[in-house]
């Protein structure tokens, strides 16, 4: 047997089924899955194993894509071996994706793609994970794993290295990520992994909002943007306060109107342009549209009548003093005059 | 935007109030679809919060009314603008529910100044501080925005980076509501308040 006699020195207890496995792997040749990740059924055997396996695969161009299709008898084989080299599982278990990375740079022959080593360890995982958790391995090893999976989830979502893999990624079930090649895989990487995806997410989010973001790369540049983003924005709020606080007297009459003139308002579609040169349009508007929202106010709000003649009385009390702040709203001053029959026109109604 | 705009005006013009309100939620779902993380999270998201028609609704009612308040109770002499600023800023503080920092914060400032009297101590690692400079001890770029960015921030000086990121894109959604009721609630105003004056003046 071509692939047993690898292997045979290991398996002295379990040549049998070593030779089955070898059998098993003949026929699953013959029959290709378009699964291709049982290769690494082999993976889970101890990592010298595997290695040795692949470079005896090296001379042989006879089947440079080895795919094994995921059969549930050849993962029990597989938990099977690494129960009986509960010895080796330690590093096995924690070795393998290292390994399969360090091999597969090695035997160039074989073509099969680091995807198919992580998609068979996840895949497999339920089943090797019980009898190594009970036997040998420490329970860090499985966890340790399963955070890869995770972690390696998200790391896959970057621009892989591998152009293959993402055509692999798109075929399987799983999503799948993995250690890029060379990338190590222990606990402290993998959390500064998972803490640098957070930060790329929450980046984007604050891309998303800050205009003119979306086009610079790096992470100084942006947080620039987003300072002066900032400082624009707080700005804009101190120079809208500033009118507000003139505007104010005008401020205690007919609050429905302005309630719903606001809330539906075309000066929101407006916001990104000057604030000044939009008062002409809008305010014709606004006026026009008193009339209909008037009556929906009425509904909604329930104002008596007489509240609000009495509010149109008190304009004339703010007139003046709104007459006199004409220089910090040259434009209102401007759209009085065009107002004024609007203006009749909510005062009688 | 436009979508959400446009169904605002169908809903404050047309509809009474029961359908307005599913108006509004359908808005809200179309935003939550567009930016949904698959986590159920999607609300929660800046750009959903306050970006919604309820929202800004709520603000600016909430604005009118303790602009109002604040023009009876005081009217110091030369600070007219700060003081709407920062009712405007509690304001938006109150809008935001508690569940930012920097919302807290600017609720936080207010409370401590109305207990206790700003006494401004002098730093006493004054000294230390200059010698450092001195030395142009030069911190990674990033890391020098990142402290720039936090003080932008209200109540962020000692956050991390990951939650700063965080609290500074709920900020940037909040601030551009702000400014979006501010202005329309300004021009408003104005127009209102100068259309109306002119009109009561000449009808009398």
């Amino acid at each position: 047997m071509d692939l047993t006699t690898g292997s045979g020195p290991e398996l002295d207890e379990t040549g049998l089924d070593s030779l089955q496995l070898g059998e098993d792997i003949r026929h699953l040749i013959a029959a290709p899955s378009e699964n291709a990740s049982s290769f690494t059924a082999l993976l889970e055997l101890p990592a010298n194993q595997a290695v040795e396996l692949l470079h005896s695969d090296s001379g042989r161009k006879q089947y440079p894509n080895l795919t094994f299709p995921s059969n549930t008898a050849l993962l029990e084989r597989a938990a099977i071996f690494s129960v009986f080299h509960s010895s080796n599982s330690a590093d096995s278990s924690s070795v393998p994706s290292n390994s399969s990375s360090k091999s597969l740079e090695k035997g160039s022959a074989v073509k099969c793609e680091q995807l198919e080593t992580e998609t068979y360890l996840d895949s497999c995982q339920p089943l090797v994970s019980d009898p190594t958790v009970d036997n040998s391995a420490p329970n860090a090893r499985p966890s340790s794993k399963r955070k890869e999976r995770e972690k390696k989830v998200k790391a896959a979502s970057k621009k892989s290295k591998s152009e293959s893999s993402q055509q692999e990624e798109e075929k399987l079930p799983y999503v799948h990520v993995r250690a890029r090649r060379g990338q190590a895989t222990d606990s402290h990487s993998l959390a500064e992994r998972a803490r640098r995806e957070k930060i790329n997410q929450r980046m984007k989010l604050l891309q998303e909002l800050v205009p003119g973001c979306n086009k610079i790369s790096g992470t100084a540049l942006v947080l620039d943007e987003i300072i002066n983003h900032v400082q624009s924005l707080q700005r804009h709020v101190e120079f809208l306060s500033m009118r507000l606080a003139a505007v104010n007297p005008g401020m205690d009459f007919n609050v429905d109107s302005l309630l719903a003139a606001e809330s539906g308002s075309l000066i929101d579609s407006n916001f990104p342009n000057m604030v000044m040169p939009l008062m002409w349009p809008e305010a014709q508007v606004n006026g026009n549209r008193h009339q209909f929202q008037q009556h929906w106010q009425f509904d909604s709000l329930q104002q008596p009548v007489w509240g609000r003649e009495e509010d149109s009385h008190n304009f004339i009390t703010p007139e003046n003093s709104h007459l006199s702040y004409d220089s910090s709203a040259n434009s209102a001053s401007l759209h009085s005059n065009q107002l004024k029959m609007e203006g009749r026109m909510k005062l009688h109604q | 935007m436009a979508s959400n705009q446009s169904n605002c005006d169908v809903s404050s013009q047309q509809e009474p109030n029961q359908l307005r309100k599913k108006r509004r939620k359908s808005t809200q779902t179309t935003e939550s679809h567009l930016q949904n993380d698959g986590t159920g999270e999607a609300k929660n998201q800046p750009t959903v919060r306050w970006r919604t028609c309820t929202a800004r609704r709520i603000y600016s009612s909430k604005l009118l009314e303790a602009l109002r308040r604040s023009r009876r109770t005081t009217s110091p002499r030369g600070e007219k603008t700060r003081e709407v600023r920062e009712t405007a800023d509690r304001v938006l503080a109150v809008a935001a529910r508690g569940k930012t920092r920097w919302s807290r914060a600017i609720l936080a400032k207010r409370a401590r100044l109305l207990r206790v009297k700003k006494v401004k101590k002098p730093k006493v690692g004054c000294d230390r501080m200059l010698q450092e400079s001195e030395k142009r001890k030069k911190l990674p770029a990033v890391e020098r925005k990142v402290k720039v960015l936090s003080r932008l921030v209200p109540g962020c000086r000692k956050v991390s980076f990951l939650n700063l990121l965080e609290e500074a894109s709920d900020y940037i959604a909040a601030l551009e509501m702000q400014v979006k009721v501010m202005t329309t609630l300004s021009e408003i105003l104005a127009v209102a308040g100068g259309g109306a004056g002119v009109g009561g003046g000449s009808s009398s």
